[in-house]
């Protein structure tokens, strides 16, 4: 094809337009005094489910509390994939593009490590409720604050009153996914199991990727454990406890889900399977709070399903960002960041603080127990706590040094 | 169907796109996005749309250059040049090794090899987690400035000239694979897709030629990944899994192989689309799946094709559009 003249002007005319009026059209425009605030939890991908209900609970957390701090508030969700490369490259097009500040969400301790990484580098804040000790640990950074406890506590609040409810249970098997959180949360356990006299008879290593559990439930059942301990999380963790009951495991030893996802894992399971298994969670419906209160109420105005662990971690993580606005008085991150550290508040799980040397909530963690269907009241009634508490890395202990 | 743009139109047309997508596009990070994965749909061009060969083993060299080049800025205090080098270096050996144990095979049991050495590699990052990160990636890779002979270049610091080196580098790339393309050896690539059997009774040591187009592309596609550590400073393991590999042959096919502008129009589409569809609709993907059965059934071409044969019966219309003469020049020939 030869190009005439005339066509050569009209495509470099028509290029020049759209390069002078693109931007317009692509970029949208705000208004300088509204917060932006964007949820980045997976929407698709495996971890959807925990994803979409996250994001569910900052979404009604946003509107409302933007009313009742009087915050303008420009709430947007961003899909991760559950996918940590691209989560970090949507962070950096939001931070870029809308100059963003403040970042909730992060489902998986990989993406959230990164996540965190990339907003600290922006000076933006970012909250989580990933796990690993890692994000409020040797990774800590002025921009992170995490809500939800992470595996020092889970471990420590899970394993340890299961050791003293079943003081003859000396042998535990565990399952664990092989990347940071789970590696944390299985570095905790053997470190209660030794403190206790506990026997850690072996332990099978399973990739984010895995969908199939029958191997490694088989070499935990050859194992012949008292407890079988699982430190996996979300549709892995359910998929592992589903096919442990399939293989008659239930009946022959106990079974603790160290970190469980919330009611709608907990029906996705189902009742059958849910009776008698023991997990750890960093929320229940059921806990007298007036906190918990008024989220229920605030859920159930909306039309919203009942709150879980992982709508009320989107509801908490977008209240903190929109509460430290309001205490700073200004929309500066850095002045919100001071807000936010040695916050004390009525959470969901009661009374909440946030540490200031190392931007970790101080919270309740709970043991839950699955209830026969006989017992439960409505569908929704499908755990009952066991016991809760807090623990937490103390300073002197702890591995964070914020710059 | 010939080709409606010479290589040096396409040339001008990358170039002038490398200008305008940080200015058109919402963000420079969506920008430099766009540029990585357009030098690594090149790479993939290379060898479905001038070989003939379908890897799934894109994503070997992609995740490969970005641990290369991520591990040797974070071990050592070298600059930016070493740890693209690295990352060449490395990409290459590993596309030799795969090549050569892959091109054995032809049709379906290439793929299928390809398939395998990429699960294989996929393991082996996320086994030697000491060494890769395993399923948490690498972590605060360190970006340092562009030196050449004691006079900083580029920062790097500011998103437009992170965005400047990729540009760079894509531009390179792509006159590098058009003298590729346009050489002997390319010809002869061409004769490879074209019919095998042929080349060897003309005498080509076919295989060969496959190895070596093997180790380009996978070197094309290593600098891509180092770029997306680089950009990202973080090498998810993501990078060497399998579905890596998918995006980017998804890339190549919409965008239209045979044609490395094709590979321009395929990386921009991907990654704009994905990154808007996917803030409307997180089951977006379904759309992209209706695309490609549309791609494969009706638009073989991909865009390009589409764009082609617009201009085709536009220039139907007018006769100052396009000589008969220009049209039936060979493919390639400028």
């Amino acid at each position: 094809m030869t190009l005439s003249r005339r066509s050569f002007v009209k495509t470099a005319i028509g290029g020049a337009a759209l390069a002078a009026t693109g931007p317009a059209i692509l970029r949208p425009a705000f208004a300088a005094d509204v917060t932006k605030i964007r949820s980045l939890y997976a929407l698709s991908g495996t971890f959807a489910e925990a994803g979409k209900t996250a994001e569910l609970g900052a979404r009604i957390a946003a509107p409302q509390f933007a009313k009742e701090y009087g915050i303008k508030v420009d709430y947007k969700a961003v899909d991760s994939e559950g996918n940590p490369g691209r989560a970090v490259a949507k962070i950096l097009t939001e931070i870029q593009q809308n100059q963003v500040k403040y970042f909730v969400g992060g489902v998986l301790s990989s993406s959230a490590l990164a996540m965190s990484e990339q907003v600290h580098k922006a000076n933006g804040v970012f909250i989580t409720a990933a796990g690993a000790d890692e994000i409020t640990g040797q990774n800590c950074n002025r921009s992170t604050f995490r809500w939800s406890v992470p595996t020092y506590g889970a471990s420590r609040e899970t394993v340890l009153p299961l050791i003293e409810k079943y003081p003859n249970a000396k042998r535990w098997y565990t399952i664990t996914p092989k990347y940071v959180f789970g590696e944390a949360l299985l570095q905790n356990s053997i470190d209660v199991f030794k403190e206790k006299g506990v026997e850690h008879v072996g332990n099978s290593y399973h990739s984010l990727s895995e969908t199939e559990f029958s191997s490694y439930l088989t070499n935990a059942s050859a194992a012949k454990p008292d407890v079988l301990l699982l430190l996996n999380f979300g549709s892995q963790s359910t998929n592992t406890l589903r096919q442990a009951a399939n293989f008659g495991m239930k009946q022959k030893m106990k079974i603790l889900m160290v970190w469980a996802e919330g009611l709608e894992q907990y029906e996705e399971i189902g009742a059958d399977i849910m009776d008698g298994v023991y997990v750890g969670c960093q929320y229940d419906v059921s806990i007298k709070s007036p906190g918990n209160k008024k989220i229920i109420e605030t859920f159930k105005a909306k039309g919203a399903p009942v709150p879980s662990y992982s709508s009320v971690s989107g509801y908490v993580s977008t209240d903190l960002i929109l509460r430290g606005i309001k205490a700073a008085g200004s929309s500066d991150p850095a002045a919100v960041i001071k807000a936010l550290e040695g916050l004390k508040y009525e959470g969901p799980t009661g009374q909440e603080e946030i540490r200031a040397f190392d931007h970790q909530c101080v919270k309740n963690y709970y043991l839950l127990k699955g209830k026969p269907k006989a017992q439960m009241k409505n569908k929704y009634d499908l755990v009952e706590i066991i016991s809760s508490g807090k623990s937490f890395v103390p300073q002197n202990q702890s591995l964070c040094k914020m710059a | 169907m010939r080709r409606l743009l010479q290589p040096h139109v396409e040339l001008a047309v990358s170039l002038a796109a490398v200008v305008v997508l940080p200015i058109v596009l919402p963000s420079i990070a969506m920008a430099t996005e766009v540029v990585i994965f357009i030098i690594a749909t090149l790479g993939c061009n290379l060898l479905i749309g001038y070989v003939g060969l379908m890897s799934f083993g894109q994503a070997i060299f992609f995740g490969v250059g970005a641990y290369a080049c991520s591990l040797t800025l974070l071990h050592s205090h070298v600059g930016i040049g070493a740890g693209l080098l690295a990352a060449i270096a490395a990409s290459a050996i590993v596309a030799l090794f795969v090549g050569f144990l892959s091109t054995q095979k032809r049709g379906i049991y290439f793929v299928m090899l390809t398939f395998a050495f990429s699960q294989m590699f996929y393991f082996i990052a996320y086994a030697m987690a000491g060494l890769t990160g395993g399923d948490n990636g690498l972590l605060d890779i360190p970006r340092p400035p562009l030196v050449l002979f004691h006079v900083t270049l580029l920062s790097l610091t500011p998103p437009l000239e992170m965005y400047g080196l990729a540009a760079v580098v894509f531009v390179a790339l792509f006159v590098f694979l058009q003298r590729v393309i346009t050489s002997p050896f390319g010809s002869t690539l061409q004769a490879i897709r074209e019919n095998e059997q042929r080349a060897i009774a003309v005498g080509y040591n076919t295989r060969n030629f496959k190895v070596i187009a093997f180790v380009l592309s996978g070197v094309v596609t290593g600098i891509a990944g180092a770029l997306y550590a680089l950009f990202l400073q973080f090498a998810p393991l993501g990078n060497i899994d399998v579905s890596m590999s998918e995006r980017i042959i998804v890339m190549s096919i919409l965008g239209g192989t045979g044609s490395l502008f094709g590979s321009v129009l395929g990386g921009t589409f991907y990654v704009v689309a994905g990154n808007m569809l996917s803030a409307i609709w997180p089951r977006w993907l379904l759309l992209l799946g209706l695309i490609l059965m549309v791609v494969g059934c009706y638009l073989q071409g991909g865009l390009l094709g589409a764009a082609e044969r617009l201009a085709r019966r536009i220039g139907r219309r007018g006769p100052r559009a396009m000589t008969p003469a220009a049209s039936n020049k060979p493919v390639g020939r400028p």
